[in-house]
């Protein structure tokens, strides 16, 4: 049994090591420390998560909640919380220093302080902890999490709850992310990083793969694979500056429309069909209309299939994105608002078909499968493709896609195999908008005058997947009524996590999309770069923070404008 | 094996005395009766709960251990008359235990007990002073103090009980001597309780006519009493807050 104190110990070391290899190092050596029970759980808290990203399991924990269990196990008001808050302007810190000025209130003592071999804190017990506060609902269910945090917070050492306070709010903050995590697996259990990177896209656990390696090595890791009702992350696409390019590298391109909707992954698995956002979330529920409509169409025993959901107006055009998310958001009333936002769906792949994975099958193949086990009928088709190497053609779809109101057009690779989670140039898409950014809001700022009670400007940030940190590129506060407004800054009320006097820091969760007219070095932000005139498109609910755009990609379109 | 038949007021009670601090707990099954014991989330209020089989009309069991949702039998027994019967028995293969009310009968689904949290250990403690009173005298004092502050001091001091509660500007108190009481046994005792916990323990507590407290200083205080004047027990016990200067 791996104590708390031990985890707390390794994050307080990663935290001040700069260069990522000696990150890694120290990380795989964590891996390698803990038992196999231990390991998932380790893998999982040392990217500040307590469950892996497809579960749905949730920890509820907002901060309010957080600081009512620490004024109690501090035994300090909620008002010298909120004011350690102001001083050290982090949560972490908060709950470090609330618990060593104990002496200042009345702390609530457990009973460990009065039984003499009492255990110290471990890893799972952590663990077990946090899952019962996502099992908690209904009446009462506060107070229980409050409680049980209260527990976690007494039995730690003030150093160790500001860790527990971090995992609290899924945050860390060490600079560990899913890049250094892979990468110290494949160094602790001596299994190569690509073998470790393809389990984690089949998988999207982190902590399974973690386990695997350790317990059978390469070969194991390699027999990982795609199973039904887990969701796989989902093949994504590059921006092709002009259709020409795009012909010229491919040769022969397989050309679709890009429509205008949300992305869903379905799993059938005989009767029983899981539909999947973008975020891979299960949004089963909220789509009935799609379930009946696979039920009676796929007729494939067991699939997994890629597809687009839309919505059309009367005129056949299709409706806003905003209206399609509320569909996939949607958990009361959900035949009503099925019967005013009906959804069409549009095949594209098909990576898994009655007991075999078809990821490294060609697109070619895998299309002619998937024609194979769909009925076109109804709401439910196999989306058209053409097989051409002529421009003049593309720019006719291309057209035509534009003309029906929908993005534009996709260019993929036909000889290419589906690689889950991979942005590259087997898959490209050609829309005709300016090029936009998708954000994390990690800040905000009360307004001015006539915005004085809401939020008035919001800072953004790109994704470092190697560290899991979000770094600051700009700050966005035109593009956005009045309306929206009112509607983001009660979105983001529920993600404060620090505020003074008119700042505000907020967890990352919510995605912008943002125009912008040009890039600029910038040494304001941690990231190095500014946007000039940023400006809010959408909000991107479908989308989630690590899928934010990267550094990487900032520097590369910098580089390219 | 598990059936027994019990007065339905008798097990409302016996319920609320656990639901106070736990939603689920686990049921120690014997020959001799019921027992459970359970800690609230946070380490800080434990309850010991004993109901001999004497307690109940009727009582056939087995040695076994189940784990039973209490949420689910206090919404069932919401709708029961005071001074029905309820016969309960227990479906070993199913895991499923059902109650028979009048006409109605229910059949719930039990938990693993495996998955919830373990019996505490309970610690040795030796609380010089006691004090014996009526339940409503002591939901009284905690009924004022709640007005004026989270906590609440107890204190024994020569022949005296009282207890006491101070917020930010405003300040209650409420003084026993022995004659107001039942008993008192003389000892040094001050300790300091989180409010949170006191209100709800005295809920059950403020319904028997004879409560035994035990205190030191800053020490866990224990609170006995029987439950609905039967042969069943309740003990609570809870770790104080310390005040420091």
């Amino acid at each position: 049994m791996t104590g708390f104190k031990e985890f707390a110990q390794a994050c307080r070391t990663i935290e001040d090591i700069p260069g990522s290899l000696d990150m890694t190092e120290k990380v795989a050596q964590l891996l390698q420390d803990v038992n196999c029970d231990e390991l998932p759980v380790v893998t999982h808290f040392i990217m500040g998560e307590v469950f892996p990203a497809w579960s749905t399991e949730d920890l509820g924990i907002g901060t309010s909640l957080l600081y009512a269990a620490l004024s109690k196990a501090a035994g300090i008001s909620l008002k010298d919380i909120e004011s350690l808050i102001r001083d050290t302007g982090d949560i972490g810190k908060t709950a470090t220093e609330a618990l060593n000025n104990k002496s200042k209130g009345q702390a609530q003592t457990t009973f460990s302080s009065f039984i003499e071999d009492t255990q110290e804190l471990s890893i799972l017990e952590v663990f077990e902890r946090f899952k019962n506060i996502s099992k908690v609902s209904g009446k009462g269910s506060q107070t229980t999490k409050i409680k049980n945090l209260q527990y976690l917070f007494n039995s730690s050492s003030p150093d160790e709850a500001g860790y527990i306070a971090r995992l609290a709010i899924e945050d860390l903050r060490i600079g560990v992310g899913e890049g250094i995590v892979r990468d110290a697996i494949a160094k602790a259990f001596d299994v190569p990083i690509p073998y470790v990177e393809r389990a984690f896209m089949l998988t999207n656990d982190m902590g399974l793969v973690a386990v695997t390696a350790r317990r059978g090595g390469v070969e194991e890791v390699t027999k990982l694979n795609i199973e039904l009702k887990r969701p796989i992350k989902m093949m994504l696409a590059q921006v092709t500056p002009t259709i020409e390019d795009a012909i010229k590298e491919m040769e022969i391109a397989a050309i679709e429309w890009k429509f205008d909707g949300a992305r869903v992954q379905i799993h059938k698995d005989g009767d029983n069909i899981t539909l999947f956002s973008r975020k891979l979330e299960d949004v089963t529920r909220s789509l009935p209309d799609i379930v009946s409509a696979v039920k009676e169409h796929v007729t494939a025993e067991s699939a997994i299939l890629d597809g687009e959901a839309f919505a059309v107006d009367e005129s056949g055009r299709p409706r806003a994105f905003q209206e399609i998310l509320k569909r996939f958001r949607r958990k009361y009333d959900v035949e009503t608002t099925a019967r005013e936002i009906p959804l069409t769906l549009r095949l594209f792949d098909l990576v898994y078909l009655n007991g075999e994975n078809l990821l490294d099958k060609p697109l070619t193949e895998r299309r002619a499968a998937l024609v194979g086990c769909v009925e076109n009928s109804g709401p439910v088709k196999v989306d058209e493709q053409t097989l051409t190497d002529d421009v003049e053609e593309v720019n006719r779809i291309y057209n035509e896609a534009l003309e029906a109101g929908h993005e534009g057009i996709m260019i993929k690779n036909p000889q290419s195999p589906y690689s889950p989670g991979k942005r590259g140039k087997n898959w490209l898409k050609k829309k005709p908008l300016m090029e936009t950014l998708d954000l994390v809001v990690i800040g905000a700022e009360w307004g001015y005058g006539r915005r004085t009670n809401f939020m008035g400007s919001f800072n953004l940030a790109c994704h470092d997947p190697d560290t899991g940190r979000f770094l600051q590129m700009g700050k966005v506060g035109t593009g956005i009524n009045d309306e929206q407004l009112a509607e983001l800054t009660e979105t983001f009320s529920k993600l404060i996590v620090i505020e003074s006097g008119m700042e505000i820091e907020l967890k990352p969760e919510v995605v912008f999309e943002i125009a912008f007219e040009e890039i600029q070095k910038s040494t304001n932000y941690d990231s190095g770069f500014a946007l000039r005139f940023p400006r809010l498109v959408n909000v991107r609910d479908d989308k989630s923070p690590d899928e934010a755009d990267t550094l990487k990609r900032i520097e590369d379109i910098y580089s390219t404008q | 094996m598990f059936k027994a038949t019990i007065d339905a007021n008798l097990l409302k009670d016996s319920i609320e005395s656990l639901s106070v601090l736990v939603d689920e707990a686990r049921f120690r099954i014997s020959p001799e009766g019921i027992a459970v014991r359970a800690v609230d989330p946070a380490n800080v209020a434990m309850v010991s709960f004993d109901l001999p089989a004497s307690a109940f009309d009727g009582f056939e069991a087995d040695d076994s251990e189940i784990g039973i949702d209490l949420t689910k039998i206090t919404d069932i027994l919401g709708v029961v008359d005071k001074n029905e019967k309820v016969l309960m028995e227990l479906d070993e293969m199913s895991q499923k235990l059902s109650l028979h009310i009048g006409g109605l009968s229910y059949t719930i689904s039990l938990l693993d007990p495996s998955t919830i949290r373990a019996e505490p250990k309970i610690p040795q403690l030796e609380l010089p002073a006691e004090v014996v009173l009526n339940g409503i005298d002591l939901r009284k004092a905690v009924k004022a103090a709640e007005k004026v502050s989270d906590h609440m001091l107890l204190v024994v001091e020569g022949d005296l009980f009282f207890m006491e509660a101070e917020g930010d500007t405003d300040r209650v108190r409420l003084d026993m001597p022995r004659d107001q009481l039942i008993d008192l046994k003389p000892g040094n005792a001050r300790s300091l309780f989180s409010l949170d916990y006191l209100s709800d323990i005295v809920k059950p507590a403020s319904k028997s006519n004879e409560v035994t407290l035990s205190l030191g200083m800053d020490f866990p205080l224990k609170i006995n009493f029987t439950i609905s004047n039967s042969d069943g027990k309740v003990g609570y016990l809870l770790a104080p807050r310390i005040e420091s200067d």
